[in-house]
């Protein structure tokens, strides 16, 4: 049993050295891809999406209706230089230009810091349209769980949305400040989910009212685990991704049923955002609500800049 | 006589060697995580190692912080503004409060006549993770930890943040990037909130002597902070060196004093 004990041990400290050795246990990996089957200079519309989040930045290059190329990368600190830096990623060795682009529509809360948008368009709309394309058009409640915010949209079944609700001034940074529990709590961002699931019971979450409070408290749990032995690594992060979990319900409760009167049940659900990749809190709220999340082939966190690229 | 103390705070563990009144060997880590008490077990033996001391020699444990229930060595756990009060008055012993600003938490403890304590006043629960905010910032903005700290005693052209949260103060920081906004100046507002929020704590609560408060805690690595922090309440702190081990070296103390 001891050595069973110290061999857990052993690998518990070759995982964290590793980590240790690229810097960074918040890192989540960017993406991009360019089509290269697509002849895309003799076609007749180019138009492209950019929504350059808080916390990440997405493009979409659409070519005659088809998805071209995209990109996904981390903010950082200078906005306009990841509004210029996300869609050069996109057009990959394409050869295409930005010029060459017919129109370009940016969102986000960074949207005025792409200066070759032709024009904004609210991130509700885009993310709905875009959820639409990703998740297919049965699709009417879509949750884009984000680095700042989380936004629960209901859409009626033709394209227009019903409602919508922003998640309250206190759930700002929720999703973000996940990178940052990360840190705290050593443990690999990627990896975080699947522990978090790998629990015998689920916990209850910790303090909702805040994150600033809900890691405190979170961390304070191991504390606990070793007086009464209850509490192991996977619980904290299982109390933890509920409490985030929780926060995400609390905006989707709020939202207007799809038609006044109408019972019908909805079982489907579209998750977007960054935070949608994480089972750990996907497969929890589709849990609490009762719902299963659709899939889909493309990255979740495009659904912004997909959306606007199909109102270019 | 050997004795230490360790500190085992929110995000990093801090450990102060005691030998017959002396410091002889510090050693510190980011102690987090799920293998908390191995971490801290490591860090331990570092600092072990730096005294030249044999577990056996030490004559007594005292651990402190948020995660003083893993320190698996210890003889006796005491809580933070104790350990506070106890560093402030063996660094400098005419002092009459001491300030502990770490991660999560600030407290100020008032000292009374040599060992009383004779109030201790802890940071609203709004103003939880200060020392925090600091370091999220400077990850948001890309900057290291010495570079905000290098951005000297005053703001030339102040943008106000809101200081109601650290939460609201990072939504903040965010739209002034988004304007485009320099990040030395946002990296300054944000440097702000942190003054503004000590300051209340100073202004409201208690009344520290000008010349004998003590500055204690992490916060103090960030010299932007308390020269700001000086030059707005007019308190001129006493600042010892390494005094992010302040809590570390107070619990030594107290071993020390409990194996008389």
């Amino acid at each position: 049993m001891a050595a069973l004990w110290e061999r857990l041990c052993l690998r518990r400290n070759k995982i964290i050295e590793e980590a240790a050795m690229t810097g960074e246990f918040k890192k989540w990996p960017e993406s991009s891809w360019t089509s290269d089957a697509i002849q895309w200079k003799k076609t007749d519309k180019i138009a492209a999406g950019v929504d350059i989040g808080t916390t990440s930045s997405q493009a979409a290059v659409f070519v005659d209706g088809q998805l071209f190329g995209y990109a996904s990368i981390r903010t950082g600190s200078d906005f306009r230089g990841a509004a210029d830096a996300v869609i050069q990623k996109a057009l990959g060795s394409s050869g295409m230009a930005v010029k060459d682009i017919g129109a370009v529509v940016a969102t986000g809360f960074g949207d005025k810091n792409v200066t070759y948008a032709t024009q904004s368009r609210s991130e509700i709309l885009c993310i709905a349209k875009g959820a639409r394309y990703l998740f297919g058009p049965s699709v009417t409640t879509v949750v884009d769980m984000g680095g700042q915010t989380t936004k629960a949209i209901r859409l009626y079944e033709w394209d227009r949305v019903r409602d919508f609700k922003i998640s309250d001034k206190c759930a700002t940074g929720m999703g973000r400040h996940i990178e940052v529990a990360a840190e705290i709590l050593r443990t690999p961002l990627t990896e975080m989910g699947e522990k978090s699931l790998d629990v015998a019971f689920d916990p209850e979450p910790v303090s909702t009212t805040c994150y600033n409070f809900a890691y405190p408290e979170a961390a304070g749990l191991f504390r606990q685990g070793y007086k009464e032995d209850t509490y192991k690594e996977n619980d904290v992060l299982a109390a933890y991704l509920f409490t985030v979990a929780w926060r995400i319900l609390g905006t989707v409760g709020k939202l207007a049923p799809l038609d006044v009167g109408d019972m019908t049940v909805e079982k489907e659900l579209g998750l977007t955002g960054g935070l949608a990749k994480n089972k750990g809190i996907t497969r929890r709220v589709e849990r609490e609500l009762n719902m299963t999340a659709l899939t889909s082939a493309y990255d979740p966190q495009l659904a912004g800049a997909i959306g606007a690229a199909l109102f270019a | 006589m050997i004795t230490a103390g360790v500190d085992a705070g929110l995000m990093n563990t801090k450990i102060a060697v005691l030998k017959d009144g002396k410091v002889i060997a510090r050693a510190a880590g980011a102690t987090g995580g799920g293998g908390r008490r191995e971490a801290i077990e490591k860090i331990w033996a570092e600092a072990l190692k730096a005294a030249g001391a044999d577990p056996s020699d030490v004559s007594g444990v005292a651990a402190t912080g948020i995660g003083r229930e893993d320190v698996s060595f210890a003889g006796k756990t005491i809580v933070e503004s104790l350990a506070a009060a106890r560093a402030a008055r063996f660094l400098y012993p005419g002092a009459t409060s001491v300030v502990d600003a770490g991660a999560d938490q600030t407290r100020v403890v008032t000292l009374g006549e040599g060992k009383d304590i004779t109030e201790v006043v802890l940071n609203q629960k709004c103003m939880a993770g200060l020392g925090l905010l600091l370091e999220v910032a400077a990850d948001r903005l890309e900057m290291t930890l010495e570079e905000m700290s290098a951005l000297g005693p005053e703001t030339r052209d102040p943008i106000p943040l809101n200081d109601g949260c650290p939460v609201f103060a990072e939504q903040g920081a965010l739209e002034l990037l988004n304007k485009g906004v320099p990040k030395k100046e946002v990296a300054d507002a944000v440097t702000d909130v942190a003054v503004v929020r000590l300051l209340s704590i100073l202004n409201d609560k208690v009344r520290p002597g000008k010349d004998s408060t003590v500055l204690i805690g992490g916060l103090t690595k960030n010299a932007a902070v308390t020269e700001r922090l000086k030059r707005c309440s007019g308190i001129d702190f006493l600042i010892p060196e390494a005094a992010e081990y302040g809590g570390a070296l107070g619990a030594a103390v107290f071993a020390a004093e409990q194996n008389h």
